[in-house]
């Protein structure tokens, strides 16, 4: 049982860091774009640009040229012909130079938005690409909040019935060594003497479950990297695991010896007349 | 007037022992005594269990060192609760046991371990490991206090030898006779060099010839210096010793004979 919660807690803590993984791949990719009209020469933008980069909310500025644009555009849909042939169509490229503005945090890209928005070259401005990525960001931001919520109450529920299970256990065995402890005491054995051994048991259980929740986590996680490799863009799930196991160990180490000592103390408290 | 003092009588071996009994509280006893030198002292004292089974009840008695005091009655008198209060194992519901002049309620949860090394216990079943050896069990007693382990080296087989068991130290329990049984518990009661030797119902479990053989070195014991309280119904072992004698019954003192015999009521 403290085997399970020990996994529940194991997993909660790599559904929350592979969802952070990918909520910073997310983020990466976030952008303000300001596009110019498409007569507003490239000087001028590169002046707003300059301008625009002494704010200290923004974290960088890309410009991307009229060409750029199209390039890139026509690199995304090179499997689709019509498109191409039709761009060939327009002869004159239909595109929009822009900068491309990325924030340092995540809540200040409305505020620049509204900025630009509201500038003395607004008039340049043809149009601001915002929100595009804002609801994604959103959604997982809320998976992430819920998965804690249901985790952290399942981790304490688990771990509530694991401090009672482990409480009986070291009841029995203090019952089991009744003559034992009886002998102890009447020879003047001091209480830690006594004590020591059941909150040793707690803890090596701890760890016991420790270990088996640690390993049980790695074939689970090597299980879904192999039917869903594609689970979380650009990171392996594998190698997810090993770069967090450190702190994965010492959570569960942690929450083990913790809930294993606190029970065997409990149950010390409660049987072990002294 | 004899004070008690167990640091000058007992020199301890081992630091992790109470420290000495302080004047305050010797001078407390002074007060309260009124023969001096008495190591045990019911004030009052008496015993209700859980479900209002009263075992003792308006104890008044005082038991001086070096003394050896048989405790007789039948089954149910409250000898075995007289002395579990004497050893902490139980506390009075009222009144007060003294010990070396000092009250035992006072001691808190980590001096009892301290107040019960003074005190050696020994009872009808033995409470020997099944496990270890002769050598072992008494050992066993030491080491539960920390005690290093060359003076364990050097005591337990010097204990073992006293009571006659220096060749069967290596013995389990089950390949030794109840009276040899008997023997190490003895030896495990007097590792600690106690004040006291507590025995509940020691040869119960004995024929007469063992019996007679531990009481003779309780005596022996006694001889030299150590307060022995035993608790038995053995009439003829209680008879042959010439002892003090304080009868039980229902809870109460009945008589209390400075060399006296088994009485029946």
């Amino acid at each position: 049982m403290l085997t399970l919660s020990l996994y529940v807690v194991g997993i909660l803590f790599f559904v929350i860091v592979a969802a952070n993984s990918v909520l910073k791949n997310v983020e990466e990719k976030i952008n303000v774009s300001v596009y110019f009209k498409s007569d507003v020469a490239e000087e001028r933008i590169m002046e707003i640009k300059k301008d625009l980069e002494k704010y200290a909310e923004i974290y960088s500025i890309d410009y991307v040229s009229k060409d750029q644009a199209l390039d890139d555009f026509k690199r995304n849909n090179a499997d689709e012909p019509v498109i191409i042939r039709s761009l060939e169509e327009i002869g004159e490229n239909p595109l929009l130079a822009s900068l491309i503005i990325k924030a340092n945090r995540q809540d200040q890209y409305q505020a620049i938005s509204d900025f630009v928005a509201n500038s003395s070259f607004n008039d340049d401005v043809s149009r601001i690409n915002y929100s595009k990525n804002k609801e994604i960001i959103a959604k997982l931001n809320n998976i992430i909040r819920e998965v804690k919520k249901v985790g952290s109450s399942l981790a304490v529920i688990f771990g509530a019935v694991s401090v009672l299970i482990i409480f009986n256990t070291i009841r029995i065995t203090i019952y089991t060594h009744k003559q034992e402890i009886e002998v102890m005491r009447l020879v003047g054995a001091s209480n830690m003497f006594i004590r020591l051994p059941f909150v040793f048991e707690g803890l090596i259980y701890g760890l016991i479950a420790m270990i088996i929740a640690t390993g049980m986590l790695f074939v689970n996680i090597k299980f879904m990297a192999y039917y869903f490799p594609s689970l979380i863009p650009s990171q392996d799930l594998v190698s997810l695991y090993f770069n967090n196991l450190p702190v994965l160990f010492a959570i569960q180490a942690g929450a083990g010896m913790f809930l294993g000592i606190i029970s065997s103390w409990i149950a010390i408290r409660k049987y072990l007349k002294i | 007037m004899k004070d008690i003092n167990i640091k000058e009588e007992y020199p301890e071996k081992n630091e992790n022992r109470e420290p000495e009994v302080s004047p305050a509280s010797t001078r407390d006893y002074n007060h309260s005594s009124t023969r001096g030198g008495a190591i045990i002292k019911f004030d009052h004292v008496a015993k209700v269990y859980k479900g209002d089974f009263s075992a003792l009840s308006d104890i008044n008695l005082e038991i001086q060192e070096g003394e050896f005091v048989f405790f007789v009655g039948p089954s149910g008198a409250g000898k075995s609760t007289l002395l579990k209060l004497i050893y902490a194992e139980e506390m009075p519901t009222e009144g007060e046991v003294y010990f070396g002049g000092k009250p035992i309620s006072d001691l808190s949860r980590k001096k009892l371990p301290y107040h019960r090394r003074k005190i050696g216990t020994v009872f009808q079943d033995f409470k020997l490991f099944p496990r270890r050896t002769a050598f072992e069990n008494v050992a066993f007693a030491l080491e539960a206090c920390g005690a290093p382990g060359p003076e364990i080296m050097e005591d337990v087989p010097q204990i073992l030898d006293i009571v006659g068991l220096g060749d069967k130290m290596e013995k389990f329990p089950y390949q030794l006779s109840g009276g040899e049984q008997q023997k190490v518990v003895l030896a495990r009661a007097l590792i600690h060099k106690p004040l006291m030797i507590v025995a509940d119902e020691p040869t119960g479990n004995l024929d007469s010839t063992n019996s007679i053989e531990i009481v003779d070195l309780l005596l022996k014991i006694n001889k030299l210096g150590t307060t022995v309280i035993l608790a038995s119904h053995d009439r003829e072992i209680v008879n042959k010793a010439t002892k003090r004698v304080i009868g039980l019954d229902n809870g109460k003192i009945v008589y209390d004979d400075a060399k006296g015999k088994y009485k029946i009521r």
